[in-house]
């Protein structure tokens, strides 16, 4: 997982100085982040926030990287001209942990690993959905946390996590999910 | 047995259970037809139901690309028993995930499109796309296909029940209609019963009991009615035949007794036939008889009376005359009693000639001119321009206008008599017509009546006054008969009589007419009767009534006929005559027939006279084989002999005939003509004489 990790922060830095050449030398790492970045659009159908976080029905729903961006420009496009129920999709590379509170999504990249129970403290008891791809991210307090298995994506949701961010998670996403809980947290709730 | 002809009792059932199962089963039917409609249309929108719920259920998988998870729901499918496959398509028409009721899998099964929503009906199975949506974006299509297994079952459950009914149904109609068909059927057999013992026991007093007022009713009224009317009848019929029979009886009596009459007065008729025959014969051969003395009477009376007259002894010579003339006139009597018993007997003959008209009446007026002088009076001949010549019995025409010019001198004192010859077309035919008129006592209205009757004068004070037999007027009326012509008078007692005679200006002969004497078989002889202008046929045949038969029938058809009783002198005579058809027998007592076709054959002048065998002999092949020309087996048909006879003339060259014909002389005058001739001079003078007389 790590040199893989490790090839892929190579091949941002590649195709960062190479342009699209190098884009095209490794199209596993883009396709894994395409399937990632439709996983965020699905996970924005199938949640629903309080009915306060959005100023306007027509409000976007802001989405924010938090750490280095693993997407490059694959989110914007993957997420361009798309709607959930009326609202379109705003994506904001995060400077700082503050800015988190202005975002109803937040990917956790795998660069903040070591600051990720203060980004998790940070926005806990918000109505924002934590995804993260980091190894017992959801263990850990985060929502979502995608998982790479046999070359397939896969995703742990934390459901206690979810109550607290006051987020409903739709039941067709929890059959498709795995169920995690923090190891501090009594009893399991698959609802 | 036909359904027409079953009984009313089984047709009221037959209908009567018909009508209700038809109505049970249409209704029956419509109902299930309705049931099964809507419950399609159930079945329908539980499918659609279910698809929104699969749809709605595998939209996350969908969207996840989660085969697993999709394949799992669709695998909650496996509680429904209808349902026969679910599939999910992608968006891009791949399928993403599936399900097959038993595991079947039918990868050729699956349709293409994938687009469509909806559903239809194909074959026996429901198939039903529904669009997979997650907040309405499209994720893929649903696919189902049902089975339809509770339609087909509930289909059955409901044609059981149906049956069922109909057969319940359908056995209760049985027991009802049965039952109340009575109403009906009973009166009808009541009455078919009365009818069949009516007929049965011809017994007209049965009456059939009326049980309702409806149409039966009236029929079994009318039948009533009319086996009354019938009984009445029968009552009148019988009096009636019995009538009947009586009478007929009677009239059977009546015909056998006039039947008997008939045949005694037919009995009686064959016996005054045969008596009068007799006369006849006996007349003619008395007048032959009488003839000879007084041929010799008169012959010697004229001698002595020529004698007398040179020795100048003139009391002598009257009396002599006077013998002479009562002589005459006997043999006038006798010659025209013979006339008449020949024409009765039938034997009297016609020789038919060519001769000129003028001078027939120049002959007879010269004949007459003493008897005309004698009474002073005066007579006038008138001839019409287009008399000329005619062709008739000049002897009988020339007795027929001297008998009826002597009455007319007999019955006229110092008036006028007048001959008036002119000639006229009747009928297609040419007639001379001779007409004698005079001034006389003429004859009354009465007198006229029996005026061309044997041995009637116009009164028997005639005879006395006028003399004569009485005969003149009747041969007269016979001779014209015989020449086919006809004879009329007009007369005026006191101013005159008016004789009107036509004869035919070409008379042609009649089979009685000119038979060769029978037996007669002088060759010669037999030629010299021959008309010069006809084809001749010649008869070999031995038996005498095959002979005769043959010749009047060929002449009728207008041959002359030779008919020869041996093949030998067949063969002498037809070498002589030339024959245009010879008939020829087989069977004859000197000789047979085949062995004269033979020799007919064989000579070179005969072989082509066609031979026509008429024999009782049936060998047609023997005959043809031989040369004749036809086979004819006796008795003969005439018709087909006169047919073949004219196929015969028809195909043969008339060469022969215009040798033959081709002087105009008379045929050789025969002996028997002589004899005629001789007879009718003897005649005229005897008229003279008669007249002469007075």
């Amino acid at each position: 997982m790590r040199p893989l990790r490790l090839l892929i922060t190579i091949a941002i830095v590649i195709s960062l100085s190479f342009g699209f050449e190098a884009q095209a030398q490794d199209s596993s790492v883009s396709s894994e982040y395409l399937i990632k970045a439709g996983f965020i659009y699905n996970f924005a159908n199938l949640v629903q926030w309080p009915s306060n976080t959005f100023a306007q029905p027509n409000s976007p729903i802001v989405i924010g990287i938090l750490g280095e961006d693993p997407f490059g420009t694959i989110l914007d496009r993957v997420l361009e001209g798309k709607k959930v129920n009326g609202r379109v999709f705003l994506v904001k590379r995060l400077k700082s942990a503050l800015d988190l509170k202005e975002c109803h999504i937040v990917f956790v990249s795998s660069s903040e690993m070591a600051h990720l129970a203060e980004a998790i403290h940070l926005v806990k008891g918000m109505p924002i959905l934590t995804i993260g791809e980091i190894p017992g991210f959801a263990k850990r307090g985060g929502i979502i946390n995608l998982v790479l298995e046999d070359n397939k994506v896969h995703f742990e949701v934390n459901v206690e996590a979810a109550k607290e961010a006051d987020l409903n998670i739709s039941s067709r996403l929890l059959a498709l999910a795995r169920i995690v809980q923090e190891p501090a947290a009594d009893g399991r709730k698959t609802e | 047995m036909s359904l027409q002809d079953l009984s009313i009792r089984r047709k009221l059932i037959l209908i009567t259970m018909l009508t209700s199962s038809v109505a049970l089963l249409l209704s029956s039917a419509s109902f299930l037809i309705y049931d099964l409609i809507s419950f399609r249309q159930l079945l329908t929108q539980d499918l659609t139901t279910q698809a929104e719920i699969i749809g709605y259920n595998s939209a996350a998988a969908m969207a996840f690309k989660d085969e697993p998870a999709a394949t799992a729901t669709l695998s909650a499918l496996k509680v429904k028993g209808d349902i026969v496959a679910a599939v999910l398509y992608s968006p891009d028409g791949k399928m993403f995930a599936r399900y097959f009721r038993n595991d079947e899998t039918l990868p050729t099964f699956l349709p293409a499109r994938s687009q469509e929503k909806g559903y239809r009906f194909e074959g026996r199975y429901l198939e039903v796309w529904h669009d997979v949506t997650l907040n309405g974006e499209h994720l893929g299509t649903l696919f189902l296909q049902s089975d339809m297994r509770q339609w087909s079952t509930r289909a059955k459950r409901y044609a059981t029940i149906c049956l069922v009914f109909v057969l319940i149904s359908g056995f209760l109609a049985y027991l009802v209609s049965s039952k109340l068909q009575k109403v009906i059927s009973g009166p009808i057999v009541h009455l078919e019963d009365t009818m069949r013992m009516v007929s049965a026991n011809k017994n007209y007093e049965v009456r059939a009991v009326k049980s309702y007022a409806d149409e039966i009713g009236s029929l079994i009224d009318g039948f009533n009615t009319m086996l009354s009317d019938i009984q009445h009848r029968d009552t009148a019929l019988r009096g009636a035949n019995d009538e009947l029979q009586t009478r007929t009886r009677e009239l059977e009596e009546e015909i056998s007794q006039r039947k008997q009459a008939q045949e005694e007065l037919l009995k009686a008729k064959y016996v005054a036939e045969e008596a009068s025959r007799a006369k006849s014969t006996f007349l003619a051969n008395m007048s032959h008889e009488l003839r000879t003395p007084l041929n010799a009477i008169i012959g010697y009376s004229e001698m002595l009376e020529e004698e007398a007259q040179d020795s100048g002894t003139d009391t002598n010579v009257q009396d002599l005359q006077k013998i002479k003339s009562a002589g005459k006139h006997l043999l006038a009597l006798i010659n025209d009693v013979l006339d008449l018993s020949k024409i009765e007997a039938g034997k009297m003959s016609l020789h038919l000639e060519t001769f000129d008209v003028a001078g027939m009446i120049e002959e007879i007026v010269t004949t007459l001119q003493p008897a005309i002088n004698k009474n002073s009076n005066a007579l006038r001949v008138h001839l019409a321009d287009q008399v000329g010549m005619m062709r008739a019995d000049i002897t009988k025409v020339r007795q027929i206008l001297f008998n009826l010019l002597s009455n007319a001198c007999k019955f006229t004192d110092h008036g006028n008599i007048s001959v008036d010859v002119d000639q006229s077309t009747e009928e297609g035919l040419d007639w001379v017509r001779f007409r004698v008129t005079d001034t006389g006592i003429g004859i009354s209205t009465k007198q006229q009546k029996n005026l061309f009757q044997e041995f009637a004068q116009a009164d028997t004070s005639i005879a006395r006054k006028y003399g004569g037999t009485g005969l003149g007027l009747a041969i007269t009326h016979r001779f014209v008969q015989l020449m086919k012509g006809r004879i009329g008078v007009e007369s005026q007692p006191g101013e005159g009589s008016a004789f009107t005679v036509h004869i035919p200006a070409q008379v042609t002969l009649e089979a009685v007419g000119s038979l060769p004497a029978e037996g007669n078989s002088d060759a010669s002889d037999v030629i010299a009767d021959m008309q010069a202008d006809r084809d001749t046929i010649l008869v070999i045949d031995d038996d005498a009534a095959v002979r005769e038969l043959m010749s009047r029938f060929l002449m009728k058809l207008g041959f002359n006929v030779l008919t020869v009783p041996n093949g030998e002198e067949g063969l002498r005579l037809a070498k002589q005559v030339r024959p245009v058809l010879i008939t020829l027998d087989v069977v004859m007592p000197d000789c047979d027939g085949w062995s004269i076709l033979s020799k007919l054959k064989a000579d070179s002048e005969l072989s082509k006279v066609p031979v026509i065998m008429v024999t009782i002999v049936d060998n047609e092949a023997k005959g043809f084989d031989l040369g004749a020309s036809n086979y004819l087996i006796k008795p003969v048909d005439r018709e087909r002999l006169a047919v073949l006879i004219e196929k015969h003339r028809i195909s043969r060259p008339r060469a022969i005939t215009a040798s033959n014909t081709a002087p105009k002389s008379r045929p050789p005058r025969a002996q028997k003509r002589g004899e005629v001739e001789a007879e009718a001079s003897e005649r005229f003078s005897h008229a003279e004489n008669l007249t002469s007389r007075r």
